[in-house]
C-alpha cells in the first residue's frame, strides 16, 4: 500500500507539472521510415516548415475520418511550407494495405511506417488516432488523442496558430 | 571543488537532455467481483547519441496478466551514423514478421519481447542487424493446469541470437535472416519434465517496387531438434510462405495476400494442444495472416483464428472511388489447412493427400471465408459521413468426425457463419457540436453440421444448432444488435450510450448477469442486454479522461489472428487517465 501511495503521489507530480507544458518538449531527431523505403530524419522534414504528425492504422476508423480532413489541410497549407506527416501503426499483418489504401484514396501527404511502435512510443502516441504539431524547432506545438467530428476545426486552427496566419492577418 | 563540478556537469547534462513521457492509469470495478488496478509510466529520455525508454509499473492486479510492481520495461539506444545499438528491452520485425516479429499487445496480454542485445547497421541500401538475448513467453492454454481467463498458465523461455540482412539494386531489395533459439520448453508428464528444443529459422525474401505494382514475397525454413542422450537429434522440419502483389491502377488499388504456412500437421483434436506439441510455430514469430481485420465489434467477435502451424489463404482487396465522394472497398478471403483429415476404423485421424496451393471448400480441411463490402460516403462538404457495409462469414472450427467406408460416410463438424450489417453515421454541427451513430446487426449461425450417407443416399445433411431460447427449444439463429450513440463537443468532451443485444441468453462460466440502472431505465432484459455509458474529457490538450458505467458483453478478443476470451464486465465503473508530459 505503502508503494501505492508514492506511485500515486509521483503519478500525481508528473501529471501536475508537466503534463500542461507539453509546448515546451522538444522531440529527439527521431529516424523515420517513409512508405517509400527511405529513411529521413525528423530535422530533414521540419527543415521546410512545421509538420503535423498523425498516428493511424488501416484497422482505425476514426483515423480514416480524420484522414480526410489532414489531406484538406497539408493542401490547403502547402504554400505556407506546411505538411502533414501520418505514421502507420500496422504490423506486418496488415503492413500491405497502407500502400494500397493511400494510394485509392488518393492522400497526397506524407506517409511514415511505424510497424513495432518505436516512433509512437517516442512521441508518446497512446491512443489511435494521436495527432501533433511540430514547429521547426522539433517541439510539440499541440498534442491532441483520438478524433471527433468537429475536432477538424481545431485542428484547422492549430495549423493556423503554428504557422502565426490569423496575426498576420489581424497584422494586415 | 568536486562539488562545483557536479553542479557544472548536471547543468550541462540537463541542458542537453530531451524528456518526455507519459502516464496511462485504468481502474475498473464491477458488481460481480471483476477489479483491476493498472498504472503504467513511460519516460523517455535522450542525451545526444542515447535514447533511454524505462516503463515502470503498477498493478494491482492488472486487467489482464500477473502482477507487476516496479520497473517493466527498459531500453538503452545509442545511435551514430550508420549504426545502432540497443540494450535491453526489444521488439524487432523482420520482414514481415515470418522469422521475427516480437510484440508487446497489452490488449490480449501477449509479450513477446527479447531482452537482449542488438546491433544494427544501416546505409542507404543496405541493413544489417544482429540480435540475442533471452525471451520470456507466457500463455494460456487447456492443455496445461491452472487455464483461467485472467491469467496466463503456461511459460516458454528461449535464448536466441539471429541474423537479418537486406540489400537493395535499383527497385529490387533482396533480403536474408536466420535465427536459432534453444528453447526450455515444459511437457505435460508427471513429474513435470522440461525438453531442450533448438530451433532453426531461415528465411529468404524479395521485393520490387514500381509505380504501377509493388510485389513482396518471403519464404522460410524451420529445422527443430532435440537433445537426448548427449547430443541434438533432427526433430521435425516445417516451411512457410508469404507473398503480397499490390496494383495501382487509375480509380483503384488492388491488394492480394497468399499465405502458405506448413511448419506442422496436428489431427483435428490436437492442433491448438502447444504443450505437446514443440519445434513448430515459434510465439516470437507472428506472421502476416490472409484475412480482414475488421472494424465492427460483432464481426471481430467471431474473427478466425489463424492456425500459424498449417494454413493455406488468400486475400484479395479491391478499394477505390466510384464518385468524388463515394468510395467503396470489397474484400475476399479464404483459407483452409493444407490437408484434408480421415479418420480410419480406430477412430484415429489420418493425413489425406496433399491439397493444392489453393485453398479449397472442402469440410474435411477446415476452411474459412470471409466477404466483406463497405460503401463510405462524405456528403455535404464532409459534415456527414455515412458508411454501410455487409459480412458474410463462414468459419469451420473444428472436425469432430470423418469416416469413409465403401458404402458410408459420416461427417461432423462444429461451424459458425455469419451475416452482419454495419451502418455508421456522423454529422457536424455547427460550433464544434457533432453527433455520431453506430448500427450493426448480426445474423449468427453456431453449432454442429452433421453429415451422412449410406449406399449413396443422403441420410442426414443439417445443423444442431447451439442456441436455445427462453422454452429451451432450439433455434438456427442468434440475432445480435450493437447500437451506440455519441454527442460530442470538440475538442472537449463526447458522451457515447452503447447497447449491446443477443436474441439468446448467453452463460459466462457460472457468473450471474446484474441488472444495473441503465438497463432496467431502458427496461431491456439484463441476461441478454450489456448497456453502458461513456464520457471522454479532455482536461488539457495532453491529459484524457475516460470514465464508463455500466456492463460490457465478454466473449473473443481478437488482435491479428490471435484470441483470447475476456470475462464479460457486469455493472461497474472504468476509469482511465492518459497524461503526456
Amino acid at each position: 500500500m505503502q508503494l501505492f501511495k508514492r506511485f500515486v503521489l509521483v503519478a500525481a507530480f508528473i501529471t501536475v507539472t508537466y503534463a500542461d507544458k507539453q509546448r515546451d518538449i522538444m522531440l529527439p531527431d527521431l529516424s523515420i521510415k517513409l512508405l517509400d523505403g527511405k529513411q529521413v530524419r525528423l530535422s530533414v522534414l521540419l527543415e521546410e516548415g512545421p509538420l503535423l504528425v498523425s498516428f493511424w492504422a488501416t484497422w482505425c476508423a476514426p483515423c480514416k475520418k480524420e484522414m480526410i480532413f489532414l489531406e484538406e489541410f497539408h493542401q490547403k497549407y502547402n504554400e505556407n511550407s506546411f505538411r502533414v506527416l501520418a505514421i502507420s501503426t500496422d504490423s506486418p499483418k496488415s503492413m500491405s494495405k497502407v500502400k494500397s489504401y493511400i494510394r485509392a484514396k488518393k492522400h497526397t501527404f506524407l506517409v511514415g511506417i511505424d510497424p513495432n511502435q518505436d516512433i509512437a512510443k517516442k512521441m508518446n502516441a497512446l491512443l489511435m488516432p494521436t495527432t501533433l504539431i511540430l514547429n521547426k524547432d522539433r517541439k510539440v506545438s499541440w498534442y491532441h488523442q483520438g478524433f471527433i467530428p468537429g475536432d477538424e476545426k481545431e485542428i484547422e486552427a492549430q495549423i493556423r496558430a503554428v504557422l502565426d496566419l490569423d496575426q498576420e492577418k489581424a497584422g494586415e | 571543488m568536486s562539488k562545483y563540478a557536479l553542479i557544472w556537469a548536471i547543468a550541462i547534462v540537463s541542458a542537453q537532455v530531451s524528456f518526455t513521457g507519459n502516464t496511462e492509469t485504468r481502474i475498473g470495478e464491477s458488481s460481480n467481483g471483476f477489479y483491476y488496478n493498472e498504472n503504467l509510466i513511460n519516460t523517455n529520455l535522450q542525451y545526444g547519441a542515447f535514447t533511454n525508454w524505462i516503463q515502470l509499473e503498477y498493478s494491482d492486479p492488472p486487467e489482464l496478466g500477473r502482477r507487476i510492481n516496479g520497473v517493466r520495461k527498459l531500453r538503452l539506444e545509442y545511435e551514430n551514423g550508420p549504426v545502432t545499438l540497443k540494450f535491453g528491452d526489444l521488439y524487432e520485425i523482420w520482414g514481415r514478421g515470418l522469422v521475427l516479429n516480437s510484440v508487446d499487445d497489452q490488449p490480449i496480454d501477449r509479450d513477446t519481447g527479447i531482452r537482449g542485445i542488438s546491433a544494427l547497421y544501416t546505409t542507404e541500401f543496405f541493413t544489417g542487424q544482429f540480435i540475442t538475448g533471452r525471451a520470456d513467453i507466457s500463455q494460456s492454454t487447456i492443455y496445461a493446469l491452472d487455464y483461467n481467463t485472467r491469467t496466463h498458465n503456461y511459460h516458454l523461455n528461449y535464448n536466441l541470437y539471429g541474423l537479418a540482412m537486406n540489400q537493395q539494386f535499383g527497385n529490387h531489395e533482396f533480403g536474408a535472416s536466420f535465427l536459432q533459439s534453444l528453447e526450455q520448453h515444459p511437457v505435460n508428464t508427471f513429474p513435470v519434465d522440461t525438453l531442450e528444443v533448438k530451433n532453426q529459422l531461415t528465411s529468404i525474401n524479395y521485393s520490387v517496387t514500381q509505380p504501377s505494382f509493388d510485389f513482396y514475397t518471403e519464404y522460410i525454413m524451420n529445422q527443430s531438434l532435440t537433445f537426448s542422450e548427449n547430443r541434438w537429434e533432427r526433430y521435425k522440419d516445417g516451411r512457410g510462405l508469404y507473398s503480397n502483389l499490390n496494383l495501382y491502377l487509375k480509380l483503384f488499388s488492388l491488394n492480394l495476400e497468399y499465405i502458405n504456412y506448413h511448419f506442422g500437421d496436428f489431427d483435428p483434436f490436437s492442433r491448438w494442444n502447444m504443450v505437446d506439441n514443440y519445434g513448430y510455430y515459434q510465439p516470437y514469430q507472428n506472421p502476416p495472416i490472409a484475412m480482414h481485420i475488421h472494424e465492427n465489434v460483432l464481426m471481430n467477435r467471431i474473427s478466425h483464428q489463424t492456425d500459424f502451424n498449417n494454413e493455406v489463404g488468400f486475400k484479395a482487396e479491391f478499394m477505390g472511388s466510384l464518385a468524388e465522394n463515394i468510395e467503396f472497398l470489397a474484400i475476399f478471403a479464404q483459407s483452409n489447412r493444407t490437408h484434408t483429415w480421415l479418420m480410419n476404423e480406430d477412430y484415429t485421424w489420418q493425413k489425406q493427400e496433399q491439397l493444392s496451393f489453393f485453398p479449397s471448400f472442402d469440410p474435411a480441411a477446415m476452411p474459412f471465408k470471409d466477404f466483406y463490402g463497405e460503401l463510405t460516403f462524405n456528403l455535404l462538404q464532409n459534415n456527414l459521413y455515412l458508411k454501410l457495409g455487409y459480412a458474410d462469414s463462414k468459419d469451420i472450427t473444428d472436425l469432430l468426425q470423418n469416416t469413409l467406408t465403401d458404402t458410408s460416410q459420416t461427417l461432423t463438424y462444429s461451424i459458425a457463419s455469419a451475416k452482419t450489417f454495419p451502418l455508421n453515421i456522423s454529422y457536424t454541427l455547427g460550433n464544434g457540436w457533432s453527433v455520431d451513430a453506430k448500427l450493426e446487426l448480426q445474423w449468427l449461425q453456431k453449432g454442429y453440421w452433421w453429415f451422412e450417407k449410406r449406399n449413396n443416399v443422403v441420410v442426414a445433411d443439417s445443423l444442431m444448432s447451439i442456441f436455445l431460447d427462453d422454452e429451451g427449444k432450439r433455434v438456427d439463429h442468434e440475432k445480435n444488435s450493437f447500437i451506440s450513440l455519441s454527442i460530442g463537443k470538440s475538442p472537449k468532451w463526447s458522451v457515447t450510450l452503447t447497447t449491446d443485444q443477443a436474441s439468446i441468453k448467453e452463460e459466462f462460466g457460472d457468473k450471474e448477469s446484474i441488472l444495473n440502472p441503465l438497463e432496467k431505465l431502458l427496461g431491456v432484459d439484463q441476461e441478454k442486454n450489456w448497456v453502458n455509458v461513456e464520457f471522454v474529457y479532455h482536461l488539457t490538450s495532453s491529459m484524457r479522461l475516460s470514465l464508463m458505467y455500466g456492463s460490457l458483453k465478454g466473449g473473443l478478443l481478437c488482435t491479428n489472428g490471435v484470441c483470447r476470451i475476456i470475462e464479460p464486465f457486469d455493472d461497474g465503473f472504468k476509469l482511465g487517465l492518459t497524461t503526456v508530459f
